[in-house]
């Protein structure tokens, strides 16, 4: 615990000491971790920084290390580390636990603050709904929600991506006909607990839980792993996770054909929707289903964009999306496609900076196209 | 340290390579081992043979201790500072330098993986046998410097029954060469034997030529379930003494089974008392033969149950999650103290009986793995809490026991982890003072200012 300035330590764990003394510093996570490929220095790995966490816990380190505070700022927090972790270290959480004292007060950096303030404004993102009606093509119909009689559970949009990529939260719309759409949705408060707001984070899901009645499908891996943190696995699906699950209405799903051939896709995964749910093969099914499928050597691995990580710390996320984008391209792909607006943002941005050829689309947005039979525009 | 030793290290190894802030240094604080931590006063990353060589010239005349360090994966506190200094990082000398198939042999840097050389051989469909269960992580260079052992150890031996060559730095600077390419060289004293298994005291190792075999053509995977691990260790017993000298002999006692299976869920059961991993590999008849008949034994010596595993992926699967057997049980308690005693085989289901015995006398929980067809068995302590100071000195008075069984069983106190600064106060029992005195002189004669991992062994 720390004052507001987050300058004195007053006595009082950071982190949980349970979570804390599960690693055994076996090491086994090295070999995973994208920042430690990187340095190969042993304070960019996992273990690494779970032995500044102690230090940090324990006092050995004052909370202003220049160390700590690179740390806690340069690990992506792909949790990479936590699937081939036998000791079920929960990484993700120690992060969390670590950025919420580290990021407290003037040390939260300047970009995630405003993010948050911005993702805060509610009203922003009630002018942007009416999705349901736009995918349809009908009059936009403002606030009022589409309530399917019969619905099980609501869809929940990426408040970025309502604004970011209007066109995936559309077709995500158009795809799950039999969910509730409520225009009035706010943030799940991934965001604000990746980013040292663990305690407002946890509040803004709990307020998502009571809005959407049902199973939350969400368009969004970061944005799922966050709300099964914090209501429950069994309240939260992925939109893939839920459409692979679901029996297909129609019986056979359309084939998406490009140059007179079915089309050849590939799929980045992302890091908290694998690392974080365990869900990676339900996106790479549905891909299957109308195009074939190209597996990226690299499709497990973080593309970069971590969330905020992008802003934060742009040339380290360049550098790491750099090896991506030449395996993409290599691949021989006409798609790449994203589970997470963070991820098709961190590909769409690189692939047109780099005049490929390669597009990148969310999974809403492929699955739509088959559908309708409308190839990707050039 | 003295500010100009800092210097010139800086100078040495270029800035970007040197840290010696307090939390730049925490992290190589500690390795792999529980209860062993200590500061070192500065963290360097050589590039090459000459970096190290002027790290420990320069070491040597200011008498500054020195710790080489792979991965940090090893299990007996080799790699802390215990008495400060430098640690000297190899993981840059990365490079697989040649796979000569013509010859069976390899050349590698030690900063290299043991995972990454196997999958470089099996490139070339040959085999780099060494298997420790750390090995996605371990580099080379601490693999040889341990003496690794392993999953293997029963048909393909342990590491230095594959070093033909080393390339090293004395603690004073000097680089001194090895053995090399040849099975046969009897050219001088077998310092590359002497230097396995050495745990960074006498030289620092820069290079290694390497024996590889050639891949087994197919391997297979059986399990069998038993009532307790002694059974396990009679049916082990009775397989070997059977003339059958298998790839895998791995056994679990259900504590173990109950971890692994709740991190690699692979369906194993979790009500017997122990599971024995019995594998092997090289010509699919033969191997097959080989199951069959170990099921064989397995069954008469009271199995609850035997199964084979029907491909390569299960049976990979299954060698995976035993690898992973120790960092799981982390699941059971907050410290986990692991060990390493080892007997020779006819006693294994004794020292099972002894150890289960030990536990009970002082009041302590202990799981137990191991290699039984090495006779190398893993028992662990597992502490509920790190604040339990009594839990912990009994976990302490419990293994103090469990060496000197071994050891009166005809065994030894490490099979395969080493002495390191854990075990240091223990190898007395083991090897008597005159060895112990020869120990030292040795290492006075490699390294007279004393620098290299004091505190450790010839100390």
């Amino acid at each position: 615990m720390t004052d507001r300035s987050g300058r004195r330590p007053v006595p009082g764990p950071v982190f949980d000491p349970d979570q804390l003394s599960r690693c055994i510093s076996c090491g086994f996570c090295l070999p995973a971790c994208p920042t430690y490929a990187e340095t190969g220095d042993e304070a960019s790995s996992p273990r690494g920084r779970i032995n500044l966490m102690r230090a940090l816990q324990e006092g050995d380190l004052q909370p202003d290390d220049p160390t700590l505070q690179e740390q806690a700022s340069q690990c992506l927090g792909c949790r990479a580390c936590e699937p081939v972790c036998p000791a079920g270290v929960e990484y993700g959480q120690l992060l969390e636990q670590w950025r919420d004292h580290q990021w407290r007060g003037r040390h939260m950096p300047t970009v995630a603050r405003a993010l948050m303030w911005l993702a805060g404004l509610r009203p922003l993102f009630v002018l942007l709904g009416g999705l349901r009606g736009a995918a349809s093509g009908s009059r936009p119909s403002g606030a009022a929600p589409a309530v399917p009689p019969d619905a099980t559970g609501s869809l929940m949009l990426g408040c970025f991506e309502r604004v970011l990529f209007p066109r995936v939260s559309r077709a995500a719309a158009a795809l799950v006909p039999e969910l509730r759409l409520t225009a009035d949705q706010g943030c799940c408060g991934a965001l604000h607990a990746h980013n040292g707001g663990t305690a407002k984070g946890e509040q803004l899901a709990l307020r998502l839980g009571e809005d959407l009645p049902g199973t939350i499908v969400t368009t969004s891996g970061g944005c799922a792993a966050h709300l099964a943190s914090v209501l429950g696995p069994d309240r939260v699906r992925e939109l893939s996770d839920h459409l692979a699950a679901r029996k297909h209405p129609d019986g056979t799903p359309g084939e998406l054909r490009i140059d007179g051939r079915r089309a050849r896709v590939a799929l980045q995964d992302s890091c908290h929707l694998r690392n974080g749910l365990g869900v990676s093969a339900p996106p790479r099914e549905l891909i299957g289903r109308i195009a074939d499928h190209v597996e990226l050597p690299s499709a497990g691995t973080c593309c970069g964009a971590a969330g905020t990580y992008s802003l934060l710390r742009p040339r380290e996320s360049r550098r790491i999306l750099a090896a991506k984008l030449d395996e993409i391209e290599a691949a021989g792909v006409d798609i790449v496609v994203a589970v997470n607006p963070g991820c098709l943002r961190q590909l769409r941005t690189g692939l047109r900076r780099k005049r490929s050829p390669v597009r990148a689309v969310h999974l809403a947005e492929l699955l739509l196209m088959a559908e309708r039979n409308v190839p990707p525009a050039a | 340290m003295h500010a100009t030793v800092r210097a010139a290290l800086r100078s040495i190894v270029g800035p970007g390579h040197y840290r010696e802030t307090d939390g730049e240094l925490v992290p190589y604080s500690r390795d792999a081992t529980p209860l062993f931590s200590a500061r070192p006063d500065a963290v360097v990353f050589p590039a090459d043979t000459s970096e190290v060589a002027a790290v420990l010239e320069l070491a040597t005349r200011h008498a500054v201790p020195v710790v080489p360090r792979g991965a940090g994966s090893n299990l007996c506190a080799a790699t802390v500072a215990s008495q400060g200094g430098v640690i000297l990082v190899l993981t840059r000398l990365n490079r697989l330098i040649e796979i000569a198939p013509e010859e069976l042999l390899a050349r590698v840097q030690p900063g290299l993986t043991s995972a990454a050389l196997a999958t470089a051989a099996s490139h070339e469909n040959l085999l780099w046998a060494p298997d420790p269960g750390s090995r996605t992580v371990a580099t080379i260079g601490g693999t040889i410097a341990t003496n690794a052992g392993g999953l293997r150890g029963l048909k393909y031996g342990v590491t230095r029954d594959y070093v033909l060559g080393l390339e090293a730095v004395l603690p004073t600077g000097e680089v001194i060469r090895t053995g090399g390419r040849l099975n046969k060289d009897v050219a001088g004293y077998d310092l590359s034997r002497l230097l396995t298994g050495s745990e960074g005291t006498l030289a620092v190792i820069t290079e290694a030529t390497l024996a590889l075999r050639p891949a087994p053509a197919s391997a297979g995977t059986g399990v069998a379930y038993f009532p307790d691990l002694a059974a396990a260790g009679r049916a082990v017993t009775a397989i070997i003494a059977a003339g059958i000298l298998p790839a895998t002999l791995e056994f679990l006692d259900r504590s173990c089974v109950r971890a692994v299976e709740d991190f690699a869920r692979l369906g194993l059961r979790t009500d017997a008392g122990a599971l024995l991993l019995f594998g092997d590999d090289g010509e699919p008849g033969a191997v097959a033969r080989a199951l069959t008949r170990m099921g064989e034994i397995c069954t008469a010596h009271h199995a609850l149950d035997v199964t084979t595993a029907a491909h390569i992926a299960q049976a990979e699967a299954l060698l995976a999650a035993r690898r992973c057997a120790l960092p799981a049980l982390s699941r059971l308690g907050d410290l986990t103290i692991l060990e390493d005693a080892t007997v020779p085989r006819p006693r294994i289901a004794e020292m099972v009986d002894r150890i289960g015995a030990i536990a009970v006398r002082h009041g302590v929980e202990i799981a137990t793995f191991g290699h039984a067809g090495d006779g190398n068995l893993h028992p662990t302590c597992v502490v509920k809490s790190r604040d339990d100071h009594d839990g912990i000195a009994r976990a302490e008075r419990a293994f103090a026991d469990i060496f000197a069984a071994a050891i009166e069983l005809g065994g030894t106190i490490t099979g395969e982890h080493g002495v390191g600064a854990a075990k240091l106060s223990h190898l007395s029992a083991q090897l008597g003072e005159d060895q112990l005195a020869l120990l030292r002189r040795l290492k006075t004669a490699f390294d007279p200012a004393g620098i290299l991992n004091p505190g450790k062994l010839g100390s």
